[in-house]
């Protein structure tokens, strides 16, 4: 008996659902929403880690293409993915960081004028996983590191939309929402830059868009395309011998593409599962929060600015992926190449034109997304070393959330202080 | 009543978007259920109204379910103006 209970406290699927349960019992729902509610969050959850167990399935045979095609290590920068390919090891201290790192939020909230609540789910996930990764590196671990852990959530959670917000008052001409996203700091940067440099004279939103550039809003299908080409391009470069052996006597290039669309659909399960367990934890807590904290301010998951300006998120966007191919180039030079990241590019591209064209116009759209993509990129190819996820199996993918890498890297740099080294 | 709210991922927005609307229908006394999804997953979904962000909305519109375009996200009482009517004609029809 003693032995399941522990089993159950130790696997995320039933933590997670257990705060589902908690949360939608605290909002007094009814016993069929309770139990739809419980069950949905832990299908939800075991769904998001087999789309993981695709994604790594595609990118074990990619990354062996890439180090003999180019004789150096390819990643993708995709938070999701690892925060759920880790939960076998450290998925007790992710769920309970997540959860303790809300409470924190919640009563700083409460107690400073930072009245900050964020909500988005998938990213307060994927950073309690960042924050469990890095602590387990440290050899930091159990209830140390979710301590420490919920704490750093916690304030990061009410600091970084408390910076970001002078900015987003500026787009919206709103103060009742935040920004929260673990972008937020390099998306305000970056659209800071462009509205210094542009002109707010020329608004983006006065130009036409061509309608074919629509299937472009699909994230997916770019993506498909995206992922088709790198996995070509490298399979080209690949030896023979090496290239056989992995596609099983396939067709070399049937075999990269399929490779590449498994990729993608990997990355559509662990959405779909995300979006499954966010949609019952996400109304908990922002019913807990409501009732907590007057005058709380929602921080929201970033699309919300996209309808403030559509042309600027399309040229935001367009011009992301110029700067991160800029800075796939680049990286070829150092010890990783950081692939072209579509998710990162696309959400974080799109909000860096809708915030350059809030403050320079046309120009400033252009240039915010050039910066975003660019740095965005850059700062994966340069932080890499911090953190290694080769003991934890993963391969091909690094960590994508440039407010969590800042962050990371505080703590690895206040770590080496007290001796505590990789 | 059955309202899908879309975005272009299926989390964040749409679900703000559709936490919203249930807020509106309480106020009014309707009971609303929904589900937040994505543009991709919304085409094959079935409900009573699809609320989206004005820049997927147009890319919704070719079923028999009407579509609402929300432009600004935040500003609730677009929201009440435009869905409010659609939730009160349903259920004064017996829905």
């Amino acid at each position: 008996m003693l032995s399941f209970i522990t089993g159950v406290l130790s696997t995320p699927a039933f933590i997670l659902g257990i705060i589902a349960a908690i949360g939608l019992i605290a909002l007094k729902k009814s016993g069929s929403d309770i139990i739809k509610g419980t069950l949905k969050t832990i299908f939800g959850f075991i769904m998001l880690q087999q789309g993981a167990n695709i994604i790594v399935s595609s990118l074990v045979p990619f990354s062996q293409m890439f180090e003999s095609a180019f004789k150096l290590t390819g990643v993708i920068a995709e938070d999701n993915a690892i925060a759920a390919a880790v939960q076998n090891v450290l998925g007790t201290e992710t769920s309970l960081i997540l959860v303790f790192g809300f409470i924190v939020n919640v009563i700083l909230a409460r107690i400073t004028k930072w009245k900050y609540i964020f909500l988005t789910g998938h990213m307060m996930f994927s950073f309690a996983a960042t924050m469990a990764i890095v602590f387990d590196q440290m050899g930091i671990h159990g209830w140390k590191a979710i301590l420490l852990g919920s704490l750093i959530q916690g304030i990061s959670s009410v600091l970084f939309p408390a910076l970001a917000q002078p900015f987003v008052r500026k787009v919206t001409n709103n103060d009742s929402v935040g920004f929260g996203f673990w972008g937020s700091s390099l998306v305000w940067i970056s659209g800071w830059i462009g509205g210094k440099l542009g002109n707010k004279e020329h608004s983006a939103e006065n130009m036409n868009v061509p309608k074919q550039l629509d299937f472009l809003k699909e994230m997916s299908i770019l993506m498909g395309i995206v992922m088709s080409i790198i996995y070509l391009v490298t399979s080209f470069f690949v030896d023979t011998k090496l290239m056989n052996e992995l596609s099983g006597g396939q067709n070399i290039a049937l075999f990269a593409i399929m490779q590449a669309f498994t990729f993608v659909v990997g990355i559509l399960v662990l959405l779909q599962g995300v979006r499954m367990f966010l949609g019952e934890l996400v109304p908990a807590f922002k019913g807990i929060s409501e009732k907590l904290v007057p005058g709380a301010k929602p921080a929201l998951d970033i699309p919300i600015f996209y309808s403030f300006a559509p042309t600027a998120t399309t040229i935001g966007f367009l011009f992301a992926l110029v700067g991160g191919l800029g800075a796939t180039l680049i990286s070829t030079m150092l010890p990783v190449v950081v692939l072209p990241s579509v998710i990162g590019l696309f959400f974080m591209g799109g909000a860096a034109g809708v915030f350059g064209n809030a403050m320079g116009g046309r120009r400033g759209a252009i240039i915010a997304g050039v910066v975003l993509g660019f740095s965005f990129q850059m700062i994966v190819a340069l932080a890499y070393p911090i953190i290694d996820l080769s003991d934890y199996g993963i391969s091909g993918l690094w960590f994508a959330s440039t407010d969590a890498i800042i962050v990371a890297l505080l703590i690895r740099l206040i770590g080496s202080l007290f001796g505590i080294t990789i | 009543m059955f309202i899908l709210t879309v975005c272009g991922m299926g989390f964040g927005t749409s679900l703000m978007l559709l936490m919203e609307i249930q807020d509106l229908g309480n106020k009014n006394g309707f009971t609303i259920d929904g589900e937040a999804t994505d543009l991709s997953s919304a085409k094959g979904k079935n409900a009573d109204l699809i609320v989206a962000s004005s820049e997927i909305a147009q890319e919704l519109e070719n079923n028999d379910i009407p579509v609402v375009p929300i432009i600004n996200l935040l500003d609730k009482n677009e929201i009440e103006e435009k869905v409010l009517p659609y939730i009160t004609e349903y259920h004064t029809r017996g829905g």
